[in-house]
């Protein structure tokens, strides 16, 4: 239904966003990783739309928007990553005013937005200016917004961030009941494994513009097939011991993460007895261990060498 | 369309208190600097002239009469009757007669005090320098007079005017003096077509006395009303720039990108709102300073007319110049960058239109450059319209002011961005 076509945007020469490749099926729920600086907005914005490629293509069933984006945005709804809203109108005067230039029935208009309001549970405070919201309160509006025209296709860029983790439910829950019960079609975009893990069928993991991996949950997973994901808490981290750690046999990749060590090794036997010697030579005491079931996170650690969120 | 402005107008009534404070501003500005400096406006605003004038009169209308008398019964086919009848006429305004009159008048009497006198007398008064200076009405002027007005032969001899140095003062009287006879010969040709007679000096406009070419005089205070509430109204227009500048910001700009909306819709918002605010502005400096400070007390409501509509004009004129701003401020990646540039294109517009200094201080050239800005114009223009109150003075500014509207909205439409995210 949506798709780009080798979408690249350069800032200045420095290329943010390279060769994007992406497509939504109608009814998908399809996630986009990266972390902080991966391009993920940039590329948002260039389908949305928003912002011109430097070159490649958007398509909606399979024609060209880049020229003319009309019949693009009737169908999509857009929840950008900053709260787009007027913070001196209430929510009610914003979802009015927006509803209205979106060109919403005016028979209609009243009952879409209580409607809206009711999916974003915010019914009571509708009355309120926006800047008198807490950040939750807005992202919910931010993104009753975007719902008000009954768009086919919703795209929303990083809902979730700086949020309490309660309003984090809601909103996810919202998206993932939108997907299932309207057939809404969902581009999610978060640097939080957990949700795109909880949310959608598909992901796209980005990182340096680039699309690095991408497919089923389980498909990206199978990555990671014939590795072993260890977490080892020792009660001291030195880089003698890093660098040790480093040289096991079957180690592809050491990562520090506060006071933990998590290390991608190929599956061998051996990998915990070796760690516990090198642990001794050092003297390291290994206060803590386990073996992992590997998640998003470990792929892109896997990919990268990098957590998504350092 | 009107959703637009309606959340415009929404907004700013969301910014009440901020946005009456710019509304109000220019009329707190007037009424406040009218306190502090009372000098600069109501009565004592106009100048105070004294002038001692020697009036030296070697004219005998009896004589110059009845010379015009046997001159017409031997020159005009005209009848016996009609002789009778036009000389009745000439009697009831004997034209040196009327302008000694109109010298004595009460309303020259405040700044010119006349004393008769023999030639040699006032021109050695002058040249001393205890007159500055002296009319002569030479011998049979009126003669000369009555047959250049009715009979249409040029006057050999001149009224003159004697003055030691050329003041300003001394510059005003001949020129009241000069505009006397030419409005009495005016008068004549409309008499004689129209068949009626009036009493000139009834026909004077009222002002007369202090300016230089006859009409009503400006005073400073309506000098400073009208060039306080153009200034401020461009202050509005970037009020409203820097407004978008916030949509920008705030994002919401994109989301109606998104919604297809045709350009001309946010900028009809944007426009419609600056022009309901700036005329609401203008109309309150008009009529505030006018109720507080009675700065059109002298005038009638026809110049309500002329202030009315070319305020309107203005209005629309910088409503349609924000649309510029407007789109402008949409393509900036930085919207400071756009406050700072429209700020300082505001203060060369006040400058050269005028706004912060009286227009009239400046060179002639720059004059002539500030007239070309919208607050320029408007300031000159109703300067203009006080003095004569000719709608004629208003016909070619309201068409400029007209083009300004159409350019700029065209040009605010094509400099509006396509896409939302300009950066
Ligand atoms: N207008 C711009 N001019 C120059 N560089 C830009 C511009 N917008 C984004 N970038 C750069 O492009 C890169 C990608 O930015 P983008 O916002 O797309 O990342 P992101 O994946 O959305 O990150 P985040 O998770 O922080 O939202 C960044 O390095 C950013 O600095
Ligand atoms: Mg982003």
């Amino acid at each position: 239904m949506l798709e780009t076509v080798q979408l690249t945007k350069a800032f200045k020469g420095k290329t943010v966003v390279d060769e994007v490749d992406l497509y939504l099926d109608q009814g998908e729920s399809v996630g986009l990783l990266g972390p902080n600086g991966a391009g993920k907005s940039t590329t948002i914005s260039m389908i949305s739309s928003l912002l011109k490629p430097t070159s490649g293509d958007v398509k909606l069933n399979q024609k060209s928007t880049i020229k003319n984006p009309v019949d693009l945005r009737k169908v999509l709804g857009v929840v950008p990553q900053e709260i787009a809203l007027y913070e001196e109108l209430s929510a009610y005067e914003n979802l009015k005013f927006f509803g209205r230039i979106y060109r919403v029935p005016k028979s209609e208009l009243e009952s879409r937005i209580q409607d809206t309001l009711e999916i974003v549970g915010l019914k009571e405070r509708q009355k309120d200016l926006i800047k008198t919201f807490s950040g939750g309160m807005k992202r919910r509006v931010n993104i009753a917004t975007a719902l008000l025209h009954n768009p086919k296709i919703l795209i929303l860029d990083e809902p979730t961030v700086g949020i309490d983790p309660q309003s984090r439910n809601y909103i996810l829950e919202m998206v993932r009941q939108l997907n299932e019960q309207k057939g809404t079609t969902v581009l999610y975009t978060s640097h939080y494994m957990e949700e795109v893990e909880q949310l959608c069928n598909r992901v796209y993991i980005m990182d340096h513009g680039k699309v690095i991996a991408k497919g089923t949950k389980s498909e990206l997973l199978s990555i990671l097939s014939n590795e072993d994901t260890i977490s080892v808490q020792p009660n001291r981290i030195d880089e003698e011991f890093l660098a040790a750690v480093k040289k096991i046999e079957g180690v592809r990749k050491v990562e520090v993460s506060g006071e933990e060590i998590n290390i991608i090794a190929k599956k061998v036997s051996n990998i915990v007895s070796e760690l516990v010697n090198v642990g001794e030579r050092h003297q390291v005491q290994i206060l803590n261990f386990q073996m992992e079931n590997p998640s998003l996170e470990n792929v892109f650690l896997h990919l990268t060498g990098r957590t998504l969120r350092d | 369309m009107w959703t637009f402005l309606i959340k415009d107008l929404l907004l700013f009534w969301r910014d009440r208190k901020e946005v009456a404070i710019i509304i109000l501003l220019p009329l707190a500005l007037v009424v406040i600097l009218s306190l502090v400096m009372p000098g600069m406006f109501g009565e004592g605003s106009e100048e105070e002239y004294d002038l001692d004038l020697a009036l030296v009169k070697e004219d005998d209308q009896e004589r110059s009469l009845e010379l015009f008398e046997d001159h017409l019964r031997q020159t005009s086919d005209l009848s016996n009757n009609e002789i009778e009848e036009l000389l009745i006429g000439v009697r009831a305004h004997l034209p040196v007669e009327g302008l000694i009159e109109y010298l004595n008048s009460p309303e020259l009497a405040e700044w010119v005090s006349v004393e008769a006198m023999e030639k040699e007398t006032a021109q050695a008064e002058v040249e001393q320098g205890n007159l500055d200076g002296a009319l002569i009405i030479p011998e049979d002027y009126s003669f000369q007079l009555l047959a250049d007005m009715y009979l249409n032969e040029p006057t050999e001899q001149a009224l003159s005017f004697q003055a030691d140095d050329q003041t300003m003062e001394v510059e005003i009287l001949s020129n009241v003096i000069q505009s006397y006879l030419d409005h009495m010969n005016l008068h004549h040709a409309i008499s004689s077509a129209g068949g009626e007679v009036e009493v000139p000096s009834e026909a004077l406009p009222q002002g007369q006395v202090e300016n230089v070419e006859g009409q009503q005089s400006f005073s400073m205070d309506q000098y400073f009303t009208i060039s306080m509430g153009a200034l401020f109204v461009l202050f509005l227009a970037a009020t409203v720039a820097t407004r978008t500048g916030i949509e920008k910001r705030e994002n919401t700009f994109k989301r109606i990108v998104l919604t297809n909306s045709p350009p001309l819709y946010y900028l009809f918002g944007k426009t419609m709102g600056t022009f309901i605010l700036a005329w609401c502005q203008m109309m309150l400096i008009l009529i505030g300073s006018h109720l507080i400070l009675g700065v059109f007390s002298d005038h009638d409501i026809t110049v309500w007319v002329g202030l009315i509509l070319m305020a309107t004009m203005y209005a629309l004129a910088i409503a349609a110049i924000s649309a510029v701003m407007t789109s402008v401020m949409l393509r900036l990646k930085n919207s400071e960058t756009g406050d700072g540039i429209f700020m300082m294109v505001i203060m060369v517009f006040g400058v050269i239109g005028g706004n912060f200094v009286p227009i009239y201080l400046l060179p002639n050239w720059l004059q002539q450059i500030g007239e070309m800005t919208p607050n320029g114009l408007v300031l000159a223009t109703l300067i203009e319209w006080i003095q004569y109150e000719d709608f004629s003075i208003l016909v070619m500014p309201t068409v400029i002011l007209m083009i300004i509207v159409i350019v700029s909205l065209f040009i605010g439409v094509k400099l509006y961005p396509k896409r939302g995210d300009v950066s």
